[in-house]
């Protein structure tokens, strides 16, 4: 079994009991959603940078910005994941990337 | 004429290799890591170029120069107050459009600046192509190629940049549309700015007002004490278009300014200077990589199996080499001992010196092949990943992501040092995660420690050093995590800040690096050894040797000592005394009276200890020490352990040598404390819980009082204590019990 396909069993594992447990928390395909709750790796598009002020200026230095298309490298399902944005892989805790609303593309 | 002095600084974003530069042209060899953040303050450095005296100073990284982080705050600050002749802006150019965004803010500065685009062997090897002249041409600013690992192009950037220090050019800040609704309102604070001359003398209008616009914290307070009328009015303009902007695009005004700047380095680079060989959106190694090692299954797992494999490799290179320094220390030892004459000398250098200084000498190759393998790590860029991945759990303990750093520079991964790691918290912007990272970073097992762990691994659990210094270092952190949670919910409570951070690539360490590190590190262990510890090694044993004894009791183990040889023969007296230890076997009479003899000085060597001013106070904390199994000796020691850890070992090298055992018998320290009665693993394990957590040393304290207060660094030594003696004493007895 490869690395990818352990990775889809898992987060399709926690995709189960979420929703089994009436709290599932993976954006939809094509839907905004914080990137936080991004079970899958691939590209996004930053709709939102929501969260203080301070976040915010901090986030656009970085240039995750509205419109900018990122890559996600590594979700980790509602907790800190890896972002390549402009060129560099940022690394966002959780709180940071659950004030960042992306879509999928 | 030229002014026969230049003044310098290195700027740029973090990892960009403004350490490296400074090195090349340095030879400072200053710490350079592959990791965010290792430059916290500013350093300085000269070099000479064709006749030219250059002060050069290495500037923190930075993304901006708005007050986001103290990072931004140190490099603006000295750009402001120091004004250097010249500030190379090092541009990483496999990475140019987030660099430029820097760059940016340098051209609307006004400072004068030329550009070095660094890492252009990375840029080819990803298929990234940049016509400098023409970025030169577009920016108006020299921009020179350079490979600073290599070495490449750095004569010619330094050409480039004494011409740019000597010329009579006036760098006026560079303008950069921001937008129609913002450009009018920057027009308005300018001349509001201009009118009353506010804070001109510092900063361009335009800085100052674009400053306001991105609600600088820093600007905006210095505003205020220089003429708060002025700022008001200044903060009401800003504050009027920030809620404009906010209800009619849900954007603060800094964003605008953000992707406007992002614009303009994009209309730069579309110019033909930027050509991509490979698409843009290709994953690069790195990024490959990263989905492995930090995948939340594997991640951890590579993360433990790679500090395991570092402890096996450290123990199992290190063997070889650690032995045959005890030989040379045992050959020394013993040819002092029969090349000197009896008498405090002798004494001094057989037990203040070589037992206790070339007790830690000889753990030189063991922290050699550490500092490699730690060197590795950090140069590679693992090291950021395993920041990164321990974010989550630094999380949950109250800690903030930037902790991490701190923990490592500490001796997270075994063999730091508290005192970087205590200045490492600046990074920290929330004071109670400072604090609480600040007061927990000690508990790590720094440099000074390792010698002391692998002593007793090696003497009590031979047989599996490496899991137990791997099982000694994980508990370390867990130590130190709990006791950050509690204070976290105690006296520091307190809301987190969010933690990002840029991960560099993942890079080849260079030899030339690798040894640079390793040696660094070894030779400052080597130092404080052969300099600060000596003197410590020297004053204790002076403290263990005096008072001596006194006559009456000299007298009667004299009297014992006649009492035992009048009890055998003549003859076998002559026999012992006529021995020389090579040639001949002693009779069995012979070998029984030297044994009488030997327990006698054992009594004897044991008693002067004790009344020595050292033994009289491990003496006097032996009631309360006893609890957690350590006897006076050993609190000699742990009392060393104040002033420096690395006393600790020299400490029980001298304190073991001079009381008790005989010295044909000694061996080395670790076989002496496995002999001696009052050590078993049970006490091993009580002892290195003990040493491992409690007060940290004598400069580590006086650095938190500097960073917090005398009030925290007193807490810090009586909590640490207090916790580290609990914890002892709950070992030994549970321990024993069994």
């Amino acid at each position: 079994m490869t690395l990818k396909e352990i990775n889809k069993k898992c987060c399709c594992l926690a995709k189960k009991v979420q929703k089994c447990a009436g709290n599932s928390r993976c954006n939809r395909q094509g839907h905004q959603g914080p990137l936080s709750e991004n079970c899958q790796a691939g590209k996004v598009k930053i709709c939102k940078i929501t969260g203080d002020r301070k976040l915010c200026a901090r986030m656009a230095s970085l240039g995750v910005l509205p419109g900018e298309v990122a890559e996600l490298l590594c979700p980790q399902n509602s907790s800190q994941c890896l972002l390549k944005i402009r060129g560099g892989t940022l690394s966002l805790d959780q709180s940071t990337s659950n004030n960042i609303i992306v879509q999928s593309v | 004429m030229s002014n026969p002095s230049v003044t310098m600084a290195l700027a740029g974003n973090p990892n960009a290799g403004k350490t490296t530069l400074f090195n090349e042209l340095t030879g400072a060899k200053q710490h350079v890591g592959n990791y965010p953040g290792i430059t916290v303050e500013y350093k300085e450095g000269f070099f000479s170029h064709e006749n030219r005296k250059i002060n050069i100073t290495d500037l923190p990284g930075t993304y901006s120069l708005t007050a986001y982080s103290v990072e931004e705050l140190v490099s603006r600050d000295f750009l402001t107050n120091q004004q250097p002749d010249v500030v190379i802006n090092i541009v990483d150019a496999s990475n140019i459009e987030r660099n430029l965004y820097l760059t940016t803010q340098f051209l609307e500065m006004g400072v004068p600046l030329i550009i070095a685009l660094n890492m252009m062997d990375v840029a080819k090897d990803r298929g990234i192509e940049i016509r400098a002249d023409k970025l030169a041409d577009l920016l108006g600013v020299p921009v020179v190629p350079i490979i600073a690992r290599s070495g490449k192009g750095t004569d010619e950037l330094i050409r480039q940049a004494l011409l740019v220090a000597d010329s009579t050019r006036v760098w006026e800040p560079r303008d950069i549309s921001y937008g129609e609704d913002l450009d009018e309102v920057l027009m308005d604070l300018i001349a509001t700015i201009q009118e009353s001359s506010f804070l001109t003398a510092s900063h361009p209008a335009r800085f100052t007002a674009i400053k306001y616009l991105e609600h600088d914290d820093q600007m905006l307070t210095k505003g205020q004490k220089t003429d708060p009328e002025v700022a008001t009015k200044l903060e009401n303009i800003v504050g009027t278009i920030s809620d404009h902007l906010l209800k009619t695009m849900d954007v603060y005004p800094e964003a605008i300014i953000a992707d406007h700047r992002y614009g303009f380095i994009k209309s730069i680079t579309r110019q033909g200077v930027l050509t991509h060989k490979y698409d843009t959106d290709r994953l690069y190694t790195s990024d490959k990589i990263d989905k492995v090692v930090t995948n939340r299954l594997l991640g951890p797992v590579i993360m433990l199996a790679i500090l395991f494999g570092l402890y096996q490799f450290t123990f199992s290179w290190s063997e070889l080499p650690v032995a045959w320094m005890e030989v040379f220390f045992g050959w020394l030892g013993g040819t002092v001992e029969t090349t000197f004459p009896d008498g405090p000398l002798k004494s001094m250098i057989i037990s203040g010196v070589i037992d206790g200084v070339g007790g830690l000498l000889g753990f030189v190759p063991l922290i050699m092949f550490m500092f490699f393998g730690i060197a590795v790590l950090e140069d590679s860029g693992y090291l950021a990943r395993v920041a990164f991945m321990m974010d989550r759990i630094f999380h949950l303990f109250g800690l903030h992501g930037s902790s991490v750093m701190p923990f490592i520079v500490s001796g997270g991964i075994a063999g730091g040092c508290a005192v970087p790691g205590v200045m490492a918290t600046r990074t920290l912007r929330s004071p109670k995660e400072r604090m609480a990272t600040l007061l927990t970073v000690p508990f790590m097992n720094c440099g000074a420690k390792v010698p002391v762990l692998v002593l007793l691994i090696g003497a009590f659990f031979a047989d599996h050093k490496a899991l137990y210094m791997f099982l000694f270092t994980m508990l370390a952190w867990l130590v130190a995590l709990v006791a950050a949670k509690f204070l976290r919910m105690t006296v520091l409570r307190g809301e987190a800040t969010p933690f990002v951070m840029e991960l560099p690539p993942y890079r080849f360490p260079t030899l030339r690096g690798l040894f640079i590190h390793t040696w660094e590190r070894t030779w400052q262990y080597i130092k404080k050894a052969g300099t600060v510890i000596l003197g410590i090694s020297i004053l204790l044993w002076a403290m263990m040797t005096y008072p001596g004894l006194p006559q009456s009791q000299q007298d009667l183990f004299e009297s014992e000592r006649l009492e035992v040889k009048n009890s055998f023969s003549e003859t076998i007296r002559h026999e012992l005394a006529a021995f020389d230890g090579a040639q001949r076997q002693l009779s069995e009479k012979a070998i029984e009276l030297k044994h009488g003899l030997s327990t006698i000085e054992q009594k004897e060597s044991a008693e002067r200890l004790r009344h020595s001013i050292a033994g009289r106070v491990g003496s006097f904390f032996e009631p309360v020490s006893s609890y957690a199994g350590f006897d006076w000796r050993t609190n000699i020691a742990m009392l060393g352990g104040f002033a420096a850890k690395e006393v600790i070992i020299s400490t029980l090298g001298t304190a073991y040598s001079m009381g008790g055992v005989a010295a044909d018998d000694a061996g080395t320290l670790g076989q002496r404390l496995v002999k001696d009665p009052n050590w078993n693993r049970v006490v091993a394990v009580s002892a290195l819980i003990f040493i491992m957590f409690y007060a940290p040393c004598f400069v580590t304290v006086v650095c938190i009082a500097k960073e917090s207060s005398w009030k925290w660094a007193f807490f810090s030594m009586a909590f640490n204590t207090l916790f580290a003696f609990f914890a002892s004493v709950a070992v030994f007895q549970i321990g024993s019990f069994f």
